[in-house]
Parts: structure tokens; C-alpha cells; sequence
């Protein structure tokens, strides 16, 4: 039994680029696949088709059909859906109807008409089975990222749908609880015999529990079938050792020592465990201090976030703030964008920043997670000359910006209607209009694919290095941090400590 | 009053809120809020809360009483000065428009602080026939509304760091805040799908919401009190 592409045609407008013209795959249900690929290569697509979502939803299927143990998918109504496919999706914040654990769960079960007896076994079954009885009460705007994740593998147990598909689903938490739950997962296919197909970029926490990857390009699956055996032999795994037990030379770039399926991978632009990006720089060339935080402490309400972070940034030099999620990194950058009240002092140019916010504007860029989060005009060519408000010549400045970044035919375009790509594009290059000294960025390359990813650190390390910018980014990606950084920090515990440092 | 059905509380006090608003009695509307104040006591509401949610209320009542007394028409009042001794006729104004806002404030948070919401939206779809879709859709969006505050804010600092001056709910940040709504709104529409929700197929019900014999007590205790003061006063 299996899922069954069968020629399928589909495409997201009805007379444009289809994103599958003729594809057919097969996915046994014996085994945990892992299915990777660039961002926009159509992988999930995929899941929202065989999840039934899709052509209902979005897009239209103009041939061939998916199969699921036999049967459509799309022909079903959402309650015969549910027990056939079971969904995780990426955002953990967006899954969810009730107000507590317990609410959700007994939710799912009157959808699929549980009778009231049997739903308390039903609930408790479930909440066992992922070792989350101590949430069974907490409302789920308390919970973390990780924990609702669970909550939404509980709801899935409750259900016991044939299959699950998952699209990313550890794109959001930490690394231990994205372990736990792929434990769970494997338990599910061995107690339950659910099918399981996920669709990630990165592999490094399937390693321990799928049994292959297999690689979607441009709307085709590629032959290649990688057993999960032979990625593990690869020579390092950064997410398990931390950066202080790293050598502090440049180890060799592991596309020399990696095995052949690593280097497939690699080519196919995923993220590898291990993989070195190899970027090219010019030199560090440190200059002043920017900006100097001094004991900075941050609460909310009672729990302590941040502690006594001291710690200064210098012109020219490229520092990552490398840490879990959760550990406090998106706080930190909240202080300096003024989000949060903070204790203790933070000095831009030596002037407290909670005094000259509002004067210095323009002088810290922030570049979000979500590009979308830092728009604010209406059209893209208004975003650039936001920036450019006090400039004499900004008509003739923001169409040479708009034209070096390829987007000036959409000039009159609101920038939400862009496609990712060319909104991190704008959002950096709207930044970059500004004359910024620091330039902080909080996790730049968050569910991007390799490819974009060195797309994006090189142009913003580039840019600063031309212009001295200081520039700070998070990741919780310790190649990408030791490959770009000049000056590494470690967020554990609100605690801020410095790693190593090469190039001064 | 957390037991009494939502449906029986919303009717009965909605009576009670409509009948207040023919009267002219500060004695009577004085009561209501004493009686709304009782019972939430009567209900587990913490009293820090409860006087911190008050405090405005208080100080609007004060408000109210000064225009009352400052504004009042001489002799248009139901009572003059011969009747009252104590008390002028501008004094029983300002009284009993303080006294209306405080009868008005104290059923609302009556309502508002011993109903929990999926109680109440559960209790609408059973007694008043609200579709499920709509009740919970309503759940859901109420889920949102935490992010939305957080997004809120997250768009203001946008704009503050790129060095636009905004004003609360100005157009400009609504803008993107509309957007991420409409995307949040349909992910979570896709969430439900996924979990077996649609809107017209028959669900069971684990909790069925019914209503017991003190919640048409309370109704009843609530109509009969209105019209004693229909035909009293």
C-alpha cells in the first residue's frame, strides 16, 4: 500500500508554469521518507495534494490523479480525509481552534463522531502516547513551539489516520523536542503501521529515524533513492557537538571527505549536516565602536529571559548570535528594536538607547525572520524610497537599487505579492538604502534551502564588508555561523557567551 | 453563576440591561450593581481584579454624576425637593446617571467574567442554533487575537525603525496587519480541515450543553425581577 502520483499535472494558476507537468511517484508505506529539496522546487505541493488540501484550497489539477491506500484523496469529505491522512504543518502557532490541550483533542475526536464514553480512554491513549499528560490542562498559547508541536502529534494519534505527512515540521522548534518527536514518529509507524512522508530541508534531525531521502527538482523526483545509513557516515555532525569543541582552524571542507550521497545532496542544494558553505570574503577590517550593551537584563514577568548581557560590536566585523530556539535570540533583538523595556544600558554611538531611539532611526537595520514583517510601503518602489526620504536624488537612487536587484518591473507592485525570494531581495536592499552603521539580522535564513542561503549571507556579508557596516545575525546553524562570522556568541540560558574567534 | 447556562444568563440579563434603560431610579439601578457585585464575589473572580477592572468604571461613574448634577434641568426630575428633603433635585440627577453607568458596567462584567468563552459559543450553537461553522470559527479567531497583538507591535517597531512616526490603528499599520490576518485565517481554516472539522457533517458531542433547572430559575428570577420593576416603577 502507498501514496501514487499518476501523471499529475498541476500548477497554481490555470494557464501559467504548472509546478508539476507530468510527475509520478510512489512512496511505500513500509518505510520513513524523507523528501528534500530547494524552496519552490514543489515538495510541498506535494503533501497539500495527497493531504487532499490542495487542489480544494489552491490551484488547479488539470491532469493525472493522486492516490492514497487506493483512494483519492480530494473525493473525500474532511471527517473520511482525516483517518486517511493526518497533517503536521509548519507553523505551530496556526493549528490549533481550542482553548486548552484537552479542548483540542476532544475537539478532533468529535469530529471523526467518537462516542462520549469512549472518548476519555481515547484522550488519555493519546496523551500518554506522547508524554504530554502534564499539558493535558495548560491552555495552548502557553505552550512553546516544541510543546504544541507534540499536542499536534497527540491530536494526530487521537485520529489514527493511515498516513502522516508533515511539512517541516521542526522548522520552528529546538532541536530536542524536533528528536522527541521523531521518535514518536517512528513509534507510530512501527506500533500503528502509519505511513509516514515529511518534506524538509534539512536533514539533520530525520537522520536517526528515516529509513530514505529522496531528492524533488523542479517538479520531478530524481532516481537517486539515499538510505539514511549512508548519510550518518558522514564525517561531522555540528548539531551534536557545539562550537567550543570545535577546532578552531578551519576544518576541510567536508565535500572532500563526504560520501557520494552527500555531495548529490549538496548539488541539489540541501542542507547537509556538515556541510561547509564556503563563502568568499574580503578581509575584516574592525573600525568603532557601534554598539555597546552594558549588564542588559530582560524579564517577563517573572521569569528572567536575558542576564546581564554584556557585550560590544565594532564597524566592520560580522558577528553570529548562534543558540536553540527559544534560548532568547529573537529577545535580545527585540530590546534593540525597542520592542521591550530592558534594565541595565544599551549605547548606540555611546548615547543610551532608550533616549535616542526616535533620532537615530535609520541608523540600526533590521532585517526580520519573515521579510514581510519590515514593510511598510505600498508599492515596492515606495519601500525603497522610504528609505531614501531625506536623499535629493531619490527618484533617480531608487530606480538604479530597484534595477540591480532585478525587481524595477515591479515597481508598482505592492511587495507582498512578490515571491519570497524577491522580498528578502527588497527588504535587504531597503536597508542597505539607508546609510546604517549595524545592520542586525534575526535568523536571515530561516527555511531557506542551501542555495539561498548563500545567496542571502553573501549579499549581506558583502554589503557590510563594503561598507563597514557591523552586522549581527542569528542562526541555530553552527556551519553557517562559523563560516560567516568573524565573532561568534552563544545564547544559553539568557546567558550571552563569546566562542571563538578567527580572523582578528 | 460560572454553572448558569451562557444562553439563559445572556437573555436574562439582556432583559434586565433593557428594562434598567426605561427606568430613572438611581435605588434601582444601585441594586443591580450591588447584586452583579455579589454574585461575580459569589463566583471565584479574584477581587484585585475585579476593583482594578472597576477603578475606571468608578471614576467614569464620578464623571457622570458631576454632569448630572452640574446639567440638570429644575423640576423635569420624577422627584422634587418636597418629596426629598435631603437631596435637590440636581443632586438625584447626577445620581442617577452615576448610578446607571454603574448598573451597566456591573451586568457586563457579570456576563463578561464568570462566562467562559467555549461554554458560551458551545451553549449558542446547542440552545440558539448558531451553525457550527460560525461557532467554531469564532473559537478559532479568538486564538488569533494573542498573535495579532503581538504582530501589533512587531509592525509598530517595523515602522519606528525605518523612521515613520505611526499613531494607534494608523491605516498604514493595519495595512500589513489585514494581510497576515488573511493568511493566518485561512492556514488555520486548512489546520481545522486536516483534523476532521467541516461545517456540515454531523460531530458528537462529548459535553452536550443542556440547560438544568437553576438556569431557567435564574431566567426566571431575572424576568420577574424586570417586571416587578416595570409595573412598580
Amino acid at each position: 500500500m502507498s501514496i501514487q502520483f499518476n501523471a499529475l499535472q498541476f500548477g497554481y494558476t490555470e494557464k501559467g508554469k504548472p509546478v508539476f507537468s507530468d510527475f509520478s511517484a510512489d512512496f511505500e508505506k513500509d518505510r520513513i521518507t524523507v523528501l528534500t529539496g530547494v524552496s519552490g522546487c514543489g515538495k510541498s505541493s506535494l503533501l497539500y495534494l495527497a493531504a487532499g488540501i490542495y487542489p480544494h484550497h489552491a490551484g488547479f489539477l488539470t491532469g493525472g490523479c493522486i492516490t492514497v491506500e487506493g483512494t483519492r484523496p480530494e473525493s473525500l469529505s474532511p471527517k473520511e480525509r482525516c483517518r486517511l491522512v493526518g497533517m503536521m504543518f509548519q507553523n505551530p502557532e496556526l493549528q490549533f481552534c481550542m482553548d486548552t490541550v484537552e479542548n483540542e483533542l476532544i475537539f478532533c475526536l468529535e469530529n471523526i463522531c467518537t462516542p462520549p464514553e469512549a472518548v476519555p480512554d481515547a484522550l488519555n491513549q493519546a496523551l500518554d502516547f506522547c508524554a504530554i499528560r502534564h499539558l493535558r490542562n495548560r491552555t495552548l498559547l502557553s505552550l512553546s513551539g516544541g510543546e504544541r508541536q507534540k499536542v499536534m502529534l497527540a491530536c494526530l494519534t487521537a485520529l489514527r489516520p493511515k498516513w502522516l505527512l508533515l511539512d517541516e515540521p521542526f522548522a520552528n522548534i529546538d532541536n530536542k523536542s524536533a528528536r522527541a518527536i521523531a521518535e514518536k514518529l517512528k513509534e507510530l509507524h512501527q506500533t500503528y503501521g502509519m505511513g509516514v512522508l515529511a518534506v524538509d530541508h534539512r536533514l539533520d534531525n530525520w537522520l536517526a529515524v528515516a529509513d530514505e531521502v529522496r531528492i524533488l527538482e523542479d517538479g520531478a523526483l530524481l532516481p537517486e533513492i539515499i538510505t539514511v545509513d549512508r548519510l550518518k557516515q558522514s564525517p561531522q555532525r555540528p548539531s551534536e557537538t557545539t562550537p567550543e569543541t570545535l577546532p578552531s582552524t578551519a576544518s576541510p571542507t567536508s565535500s572532500e571527505k563526504a560520501p557520494a550521497s552527500q555531495s548529490l545532496l549538496e548539488s541539489h542544494g540541501i542542507i547537509v549536516p556538515g556541510g561547509s558553505y564556503g563563502p568568499k570574503l574580503p578581509p575584516p577590517a574592525p573600525g568603532e565602536v557601534v554598539l555597546e550593551l552594558k549588564d542588559m537584563s530582560l524579564s517577563f514577568g517573572k521569569t528572567e529571559i536575558l542576564k546581564n548581557v554584556t557585550v560590544s560590536f565594532r564597524r566592520g566585523l560580522i558577528y553570529a548570535i548562534v543558540g536553540e530556539s527559544g534560548c532568547g535570540k529573537s529577545s535580545l533583538f527585540g530590546v534593540l528594536s525597542g520592542l521591550y523595556q530592558y534594565r541595565g544600558s544599551v549605547l548606540l554611538h555611546g548615547k543610551e538607547l532608550r533616549k535616542t531611539r526616535k533620532k537615530q532611526c535609520g541608523q540600526m537595520g533590521f532585517v526580520t525572520q519573515n521579510p514581510q514583517d519590515q514593510f511598510v510601503g505600498r508599492t515596492v518602489r515606495q519601500e525603497i524610497l522610504t528609505s531614501l526620504k531625506k536623499h535629493p536624488d531619490a527618484s533617480r537612487i531608487s530606480e538604479e537599487i530597484l534595477r540591480s536587484i532585478r525587481l524595477w518591473r515591479y515597481r508598482e507592485v505592492s511587495p507582498y505579492l512578490l515571491s519570497q525570494g524577491q522580498q528578502r531581495r527588497l527588504g535587504v536592499a531597503a536597508l542597505m538604502a539607508y546609510d546604517c552603521c549595524l545592520l542586525i539580522c534575526d535568523e536571515p535564513t530561516y527555511a531557506q534551502d542551501r542555495r539561498s542561503t548563500i545567496a542571502i549571507m553573501d549579499a549581506l556579508s558583502r554589503q557590510a564588508r563594503e561598507r563597514r557596516t557591523a552586522l549581527i545575525f542569528s542562526t541555530h546553524d553552527p556551519q553557517l555561523a562559523k563560516d560567516y562570522a568573524d565573532e561568534q556568541f552563544r545564547l544559553e540560558g539568557g546567558v550571552l557567551h563569546a566562542c571563538s574567534q578567527s580572523g582578528l | 453563576m460560572r454553572a448558569v447556562n451562557p444562553v439563559c444568563k445572556f437573555i436574562g440579563l439582556l432583559t434586565t440591561t433593557f428594562v434598567l434603560a426605561g427606568c430613572h431610579d438611581p435605588v434601582l439601578n444601585l441594586s443591580a450593581f450591588c447584586l452583579s457585585i455579589i454574585l461575580i464575589l459569589f463566583s471565584h473572580v479574584k477581587i484585585k481584579s475585579l476593583l482594578l477592572m472597576l477603578s475606571p468604571v468608578l471614576l467614569f461613574a464620578v464623571g457622570m454624576f458631576f454632569t448630572g448634577f452640574c446639567f440638570s434641568a429644575e423640576g423635569s426630575m420624577p422627584v422634587s425637593e418636597k418629596t426629598m428633603i435631603f437631596a435637590s433635585s440636581a443632586f438625584w440627577n447626577g445620581m442617577t446617571q452615576a448610578s446607571r453607568v454603574l448598573a451597566y458596567a456591573g451586568i457586563g462584567y457579570l456576563f463578561a467574567l464568570t462566562t467562559d468563552q467555549i461554554f458560551l459559543v458551545r451553549s449558542f450553537q446547542k440552545q440558539l442554533r448558531l451553525p457550527q461553522i460560525f461557532a467554531y470559527g469564532l473559537l478559532a479567531a479568538w486564538g488569533i487575537l494573542p498573535h495579532m497583538m503581538q504582530e501589533y507591535k512587531r509592525t509598530k517597531a517595523a515602522f519606528l525603525a525605518r523612521g515613520i512616526r505611526t499613531f494607534p490603528v494608523s491605516p498604514a499599520l493595519l495595512g500589513p496587519l489585514l494581510v497576515k490576518s488573511v493568511r493566518w485565517s485561512e492556514e488555520l481554516a486548512i489546520a481545522m480541515e486536516s483534523k476532521g472539522f467541516s461545517g456540515n457533517e454531523t460531530r458528537t458531542d462529548f459535553h452536550p450543553v443542556r440547560v438544568q433547572w437553576y438556569d431557567w430559575l435564574f431566567l426566571g428570577i431575572c424576568l420577574s425581577l424586570s417586571l416587578m420593576a416595570i409595573v412598580f416603577l
